[in-house]
């Protein structure tokens, strides 16, 4: 693997360097594109490398996004004596992987205000909440589903995670955790000098079910009346075979 | 070995699983009772989501099930006609079940009822078994030995629509039968348990049913309410997995025939004296988790 790896960045600085560094530009490949999910799964370490025009003091910064859709925040009262989810807040379309890695702290990198311009850190991404519903304190809301999201590694924050070398060569592992969620994953690479954008590129990274978890999923889903006489049916053969092997012991 | 489970799509130790599976089967096959009702509070402390372990666990009932009723027919062990009267209630009880666990899904609810049934009726039975095998130890102990009447009448017994149950020696309204059944059937659905710790008691305490026939007939009957419980949770919620299920259960249809060759080895009222405290210290423990400050008022779900 580390061979061909080798190879594929003497390739990428190959082709940089006979652009002769027209525009500036980044270059950016993933060693793995495909991520399947099968019986052994427990996550997935990514890397990925390649080449940029640097100089001495550039930046680069990663964002890995997942699929968006809706997540549910919920909030516990105490009610009796005894602590019941009471409120509600639903976010439409928050990512359920965002991942955010970078060469150095995101603060040197950019200032308050071009962090939430550009969308870049946890609280700065832009998420609707479910329209019809009024939220008192609404930052609150946020924060719960930061802190929950970091804490279950959906979301995650990598700071010093991006090594640079000699200003032309990048890498930088991305994790996916054991429970990931399928689907179409966003790789933006972005370059800073200054704290200005100097050039971008996005990959991206496909997460989906393979092999017999994939087939059982399916079935599940799609047959689902159907699945469940399986389910019924193999428990009482493995009951009935069990009687029979244990009445010869 | 680590096996990534396809429905609750996250990887779990298979050899944990398959162990828990063959200890619930151990006590399941010692003590006549207690699969479902450890079974899925253990699956929650393991971070199984708690709609998942439900309906999982109630699949994985199947099976030591039909491996136990196979046993106790061989020994004239079962009442058919009593438990296909509880089974009938059970499938109606266990459907209205299903759409209840549904509703509480749907409202936010589930964990709150779950857990909070768990803690009401573990603290109840576990309390109950407690006394009950704390007094049968010393009496033993003591060597009396006290024959009571076959059973008590009250008022249940006057209920209309009588029929003969010949193998239970009873003559009494197919209404209570019916009602305990659906009763328990709700029960089940809702806690991913087969309801023998519920229907064992009843049949004794409330049908009166002798109890050599308890046991028996009560696993007769927890066959068809988890196979209904399993094919309903299946095609409305697709929350059963299949993996998960499969490990447990093979690993309690060994701890079940493993446990019943022990049973005339050890003495029963020890037995129950050891599951009476099991019962009591997780229903403890659930019931800690409800009343302390959570660590964190705020939770999320990812919807998939």
């Amino acid at each position: 693997m580390n061979f061909f790896f080798h190879i594929n960045l003497i390739f990428l600085v190959m082709t940089l360097t006979s652009n002769t560094f027209a525009q500036n530009q980044i270059v950016a490949d993933l060693s793995q594109e495909n991520v399947k999910i099968s019986t052994d799964f427990q996550g997935a370490k990514i890397l990925l490398f390649g080449a940029y025009d640097g100089e001495k003091g550039d930046d680069i910064i990663v964002i890995v996004t997942g699929p968006k859709g809706l997540v549910t925040v919920q909030k516990k009262e105490k009610i009796f004596g005894v602590w019941v989810n009471t409120k509600k807040v639903n976010y439409i379309n928050a990512p359920k992987y965002l991942s955010i890695s970078s060469n150095r702290k995101i603060e040197d990198i950019l200032n308050k205000k071009t962090q939430k311009i550009s969308e870049i850190g946890l609280n700065n991404f832009n998420i609707r909440i479910q329209p019809g519903i009024k939220v008192e304190n609404e930052k609150q809301w946020r924060q719960a589903l930061t802190r929950n999201m970091l804490k279950s590694k959906l979301w995650s924050v990598n700071e010093n995670s991006v090594s640079l070398n000699k200003d032309a060569l990048f890498r930088s592992f991305l994790k996916l955790p054991s429970n990931v969620i399928t689907g179409q994953f966003e790789v933006k690479i972005l370059h800073y000098r200054n704290s200005k954008l100097v050039s971008q590129q996005i990959n991206s990274i496909n997460v989906s079910k393979s092999g017999i978890s994939a087939e059982i999923y399916d079935i599940a889903q799609n047959y689902s009346t159907l699945y469940g006489i399986f389910a019924v049916f193999l428990a009482i053969l493995v009951g009935w075979g069990s009687n029979l092997i244990f009445r010869k012991v | 070995m680590y096996i990534y489970l396809p429905i609750a799509e996250q990887p779990i130790h298979s050899l944990a699983i398959l162990s828990v599976g063959a200890f619930l089967g151990l006590i399941m096959g010692l003590v006549g009772v207690g699969g479902g009702f450890l079974l899925t509070p253990i699956m929650m402390f393991l971070g199984i989501p708690p709609p998942v372990a439900v309906a999982s666990v109630a699949n994985q009932l199947v099976a030591p099930s039909v491996s136990g009723v196979l046993s106790h027919w061989k020994r004239s062990n079962v009442d058919f006609k009593m438990g296909t009267v509880l089974l009938l209630g059970g499938v109606v009880g266990s459907s209205i079940g299903v759409l209840l666990f549904n509703f509480l899904g749907k409202i936010g609810q589930l964990d709150f009822v779950i857990k909070s049934s768990y803690v009401i009726f573990l603290t109840l039975i576990g309390t109950l078994m407690f006394s009950e095998s704390l007094r049968l130890t010393l009496r033993t102990s003591r060597g009396k030995i006290s024959r009571g009447k076959l059973h008590q009448h009250n008022w249940l017994h006057g209920l209309p629509f009588k029929i003969r149950f010949r193998k239970s020696k009873l003559y009494i309204s197919i209404l209570l039968p019916i009602l305990i059944g659906v009763v328990v059937g709700i029960l089940a659905a809702l806690m991913g348990i087969g309801g023998g710790f519920i229907i064992v008691p009843a049949m004794i305490y409330l049908l009166g049913m002798p109890t050599s026939l308890v046991v028996g007939t009560s696993l007769f009957q927890i066959i068809f309410v988890a196979a209904n419980t399993t094919i309903l949770q299946a095609s409305q919620n697709q929350t059963v997995d299949i993996v998960l299920a499969t490990i447990l259960l093979l690993g309690s249809v060994v701890g079940v025939q493993v446990g019943s060759r022990f049973t005339n080895i050890l003495k029963g009222e020890y037995l129950r004296l050891i599951l009476s405290s099991i019962i009591i210290l997780v229903s403890l423990k659930l019931l800690i988790d409800l009343i302390t400050v959570p660590s964190d008022l705020f939770s999320v779900i990812i919807s998939r």
